[in-house]
């Protein structure tokens, strides 16, 4: 069938973000020890109850087993042969764009995120994260005027320590699992959100994570605050260069709302996966979780992963508030080598507390993609609701799809409803839309569009758009 | 923890019997599992402490049968049935039906090898327990056109350890409907390993009832190997242990066969309630449909783990699970996790799960036809429980299952 010969051609398409940028780097000493965190924090002037933070976490860290309960093989990580902090010389924040280094912000407009106010035509603030310093906020003069804080994560601990110091580590202690035990020792940057009582954050926020240097592991951490009656919807992309070195990625994302706060948070994951022998590529361990704390509350998570050689993540909804609300949309696509264990948490304990699930799974190539989720109903969560649907496609008889949902409910008036298929895409349909003179390519694209559609609604309009090109280019060709 | 199993295994008997050489494999892989633990997944949400307890307890003795077994419960075996009660070696001489026989030495060691290589998994712990002390086997081969009928009883001596296991061949098209009853004691443990073989076309409808009383636990694992074409039914209830695991493993050594799993957990009190089950696909075309369903009364734990694997060579496979489970009371709990790999593209693969209470509606109909709350509330359950019993060989009706179970939940 002509599929094989662009199956070849079109797996071997180069990912298109995997350029490196040539630029001064200050790197500190690989490997990982309390000089070093201590390094880390004198490097970004911390206040003294971030850096205990830091040791303690690090002595946590030390501790714990690295987990291997996933469906993910991997060559043992050396902790020690990894850089933990790597910046651009001169990358002192500046007053205006105009000062930043030109070649950085070629590389974001390459990589099509204009940092250049005057270029941007949509409503979008943007922070910039390149290796492990936070490069440009856009927008934060506007922002600033509705009383919204967007801003790299270590000029907040500056500027606002109080709110750091009361909420980070509080949704993902230090101790909550290995990864988040190492990001929270070293973490570099990342972006911190605060939208104060009854504000609709004006535009939408968005982070943009590069990660160049080969053997610097990057480890951000995000923290999302919506007090009261607020809302904001966030956006988070990420690219990395191609090297034949496994880079690892280790970030921490900590969402809190508030009584009738709603966060909405979107990611579109695109590190570099690999090559078709499965050389290189990134090793992304992330830790996201949102806590609706408040009544009425919601958080809505929405990601599109389709990169890294290794994904690892769950980002989850703890439901505590009464009536709080938690949505899960996921569509996770595996070609290649690439293997992904990836799913949700939903835990209800507050009163009539409801969740959403919706999974959609491609695996293609020889790939592996899991499904894992948890759903569990507290004995408090009276008249608790959750709705789950996990769909997988496959495409080739060599990759595997998993599905792993763990439900636990102590509470006879809750519903739990959970319910999964698995297809392929059918000579059938191939067959039906090719005669209408849809051309193959473009046949496979549409179905994989409709299959994942229930997600792609969710996600911003811009992202959509995005999201619904990325996986047609990644997956162009691989049906045979 | 590993000391107590090592413990455990020098006070056995030395190796003995047809089993001789199962024994020193089933020890052999004690001594390295020790006991289960609690941060592998297969026994994370399991009882522990309940299962210390059991290797306490002293293996049962077959001179002690008629002493400590109460056989009046039992139903009488209808004129034309046959009933194989186990443990107790002076009724294996049954006089069996014609088409059933019981296998040779020779061919019991051939078909035990034959599962070696399949699926008796020898880092479980729940078969290791059970080849390392039983010396009990209850082999039988049924042959022939016509089907056959057979009911086999395996009741626990009080505060004993009551292991078992029977091999069990269907020849070519074959046709046997099994009914396999295990009762359980005051403090007494039953660990029950049955294998099955069928062959090219042959059809087994296999019926397990499980009741335990009081303080009784029990262990038991089904192995089913099916040949194409075959056709394996199995209908399992369990009801009133203390703490008991079902695991039934099926492997479809070449595709093209039929499987239909039932099962039903009714748990009350502190008990625990487990099954985990396991569906292994090898060849194209086969065939699975599953259904599950729990009630959790009072202070009970419930749960269900169903694995179902679908390889490469396993195109064509159409398989669906469903696990439907009861919550009636505010301290109880269930658990219930579908496992599904798939690596074959060419498949049908589908499973859901709901967990509710008794449905608001359907108990206000019935009290607006004059049905009182308490008795509507019985009836949906029977119901509940009546789409797995109806199932069951008819020989189980003379067991009055759902009589027993509604009378337990309502106390």
């Amino acid at each position: 069938m002509t599929g094989q010969n662009t199956v070849d051609k079109l797996v071997s398409k180069p990912y298109k973000y995997g350029f490196v940028t040539d630029i001064e780097t200050e790197k500190i000493d690989k490997g990982i020890n309390e000089d070093v965190i201590k390094l880390i924090s004198r490097k970004k002037d911390e206040p003294e109850f971030l850096l205990e933070f830091r040791l303690r976490a690090y002595k946590q860290w030390l501790k714990m087993k690295e987990p291997n309960w996933a469906d993910l093989k991997y060559p043992k990580i050396n902790y020690q042969d990894i850089i933990y902090y790597a910046a651009p010389k001169k990358s002192e924040k500046k007053a205006s764009l105009d000062d930043v280094d030109p070649k950085l912000l070629e590389t974001f407009d390459k990589l099509g995120i204009p940092l250049s106010e005057q270029k941007r035509l949509s409503n979008v603030a943007v922070d910039a994260v390149f290796d492990s310093v936070s490069i440009a906020t856009t927008y934060k003069e506007k922002l600033a005027e509705h009383g919204v804080v967007f801003c790299s994560i270590s000029e907040a601990v500056v500027d606002y320590p109080e709110l750091i110091k009361r909420y980070l580590g509080s949704v993902v202690p230090i101790s909550d699992n290995y990864f988040a035990a190492l990001n929270s020792a070293v973490f570099s940057d990342g972006s911190f959100v605060y939208i104060p009582k009854g504000i609709n954050c004006p535009m939408e926020l968005s982070s943009y994570f590069r990660i160049n240097s080969g053997d610097t592991g990057q480890f951000e951490r995000t923290l999302i605050i919506a007090e009261e009656r607020s809302s904001v919807s966030y956006l988070e992309g990420c690219t990395a260069p191609m090297f034949d070195t496994n880079t690892l990625h280790a970030a921490v994302v900590e969402l809190i709302a508030l009584d009738d706060a709603s966060i909405k948070y979107s990611t579109v994951q695109n590190w570099y996966a690999g090559n078709e022998e499965g050389v290189g590529g990134i090793y992304n361990f992330v830790t996201k979780r949102g806590h609706c704390r408040g009544k009425r509350s919601k958080i809505s998570w929405s990601q599109v992963e389709t990169g890294s050689a290794i994904t690892w993540k769950y980002p989850s909804c703890i439901l505590q508030g009464e009536k709080s609300v938690g949505e899960f949309y996921s569509v996770a696509l595996t070609n290649n080598l690439q293997k992904a264990d990836t799913g949700t948490k939903m835990i209800h304990i507050g009163a009539q507390t409801r969740s959403t699930i919706v999974s959609k799974g491609i695996s293609a190539g020889k790939s592996s993609n899991s499904y894992r989720g948890l759903v569990q109903i507290g004995p408090q969560a009276t008249g608790a609701r959750n709705y789950s649907q996990c769909d997988s496609m496959l495409i080739g008889d060599q990759a595997s799809a998993n599905t792993y949902p763990y439900i636990r409910s102590q509470q006879p008036q809750s519903n739990v409803e959970h319910e999964a298929s698995t297809c392929r895409i059918s000579e059938d349909q191939l067959f039906y839309l090719q005669s209408r003179g849809i051309n193959f390519e473009e046949a496979i694209s549409m179905m994989v569009s409709g299959f994942c559609q229930d997600v792609f609604n969710q996600l911003p309009m811009e992202f959509a758009a995005e999201a619904d090109k990325l996986l047609a280019l990644k997956l162009e060709g691989s049906v045979g | 923890m590993k000391t107590e199993c090592l413990e455990w295994l020098e006070q056995l008997p030395s190796p003995d019997g047809v089993l001789a050489s199962e024994q020193l494999i089933g020890r052999e892989s004690l001594r390295n599992l020790g006991l289960p633990k609690k941060y592998s997944e297969a026994w994370r949400l399991t009882n522990l402490k309940r299962i210390e307890k059991i290797l306490k307890l002293p293996l049962a003795q077959s001179n002690q049968y008629e002493n400590s077994i109460d056989k009046n419960q039992w139903p009488e075996i209808p004129k034309d049935g046959v009933r194989i009660i186990l443990n107790n070696e002076t009724n294996y001489k049954t006089n069996l039906p014609n088409g059933i026989r019981f296998l040779s030495n020779d061919d019991i060691k051939e078909t035990i090898n034959l599962s070696h290589q399949s699926i008796d998994e020898t880092n479980d712990w729940g078969v290791s327990v059970n080849k390392a002390c039983n010396n009990k086997l209850l082999a039988l081969k049924v042959d022939g056109l016509e089907e056959q009928s057979l009911e086999i009883l395996i009741p626990s001596q009080k505060e004993t350890l009551n292991p078992s296991r029977i091999l069990l061949v269907l020849g070519k098209k074959a046709k046997l409907k099994l009914l396999q009853v295990i009762i359980g004691e005051g403090k007494s443990s039953n660990n029950n390993l049955i294998q099955i073989h069928l062959d090219e076309g042959s059809e087994l409808n296999h019926g397990l009832i499980c009741f335990g009383k009081n303080d009784s636990s029990l262990f038991t694992q089904a192995c089913i190997k099916q040949n194409i074409d075959s056709k394996y039914e199995l209908n399992a209830i369990q009801h009133g242990w203390s703490i008991s695991r079902f695991e039934p493993r099926v492997f479809q050594q070449n595709g093209k066969a039929k499987t239909k799993l039932n099962g039903l957990q009714i748990s009350s009190e502190k008990q625990q309630l487990a099954t985990h089950s396991l569906v292994n696909f090898n060849g194209p075309e086969g065939e699975l449909e599953q259904l599950q369903k729990s009630i959790a009364a009072d202070q009970s734990h419930c749960i269900f783990n169903g694995a179902v694997k679908v390889p490469k060579e396993a195109q064509k496979t159409n398989a669906s699970q469903l696990s439907r489970n009861l919550l009636i009371s505010k301290a109880a709990r269930i658990d219930t996790k579908p496992e599904l790999e798939i690596v074959a593209d060419d498949v049908k693969c589908a499973h859901g799960a709901t967990i509710s209470q008794l449905q608001e509606e359907e108990l206000f109909y019935l009290r607006s036809r004059g049905i009182d709350s308490n008795q509507a509330a019985t009836l949906l359950l029977k119901g509940y429980c009546q789409e797995i019993i109806n199932n069951l060989p008819v020989a189980a009706e003379r067991w009055q299952i759902l009589n027993q179970i509604i009378e337990n939940l309502n106390k």
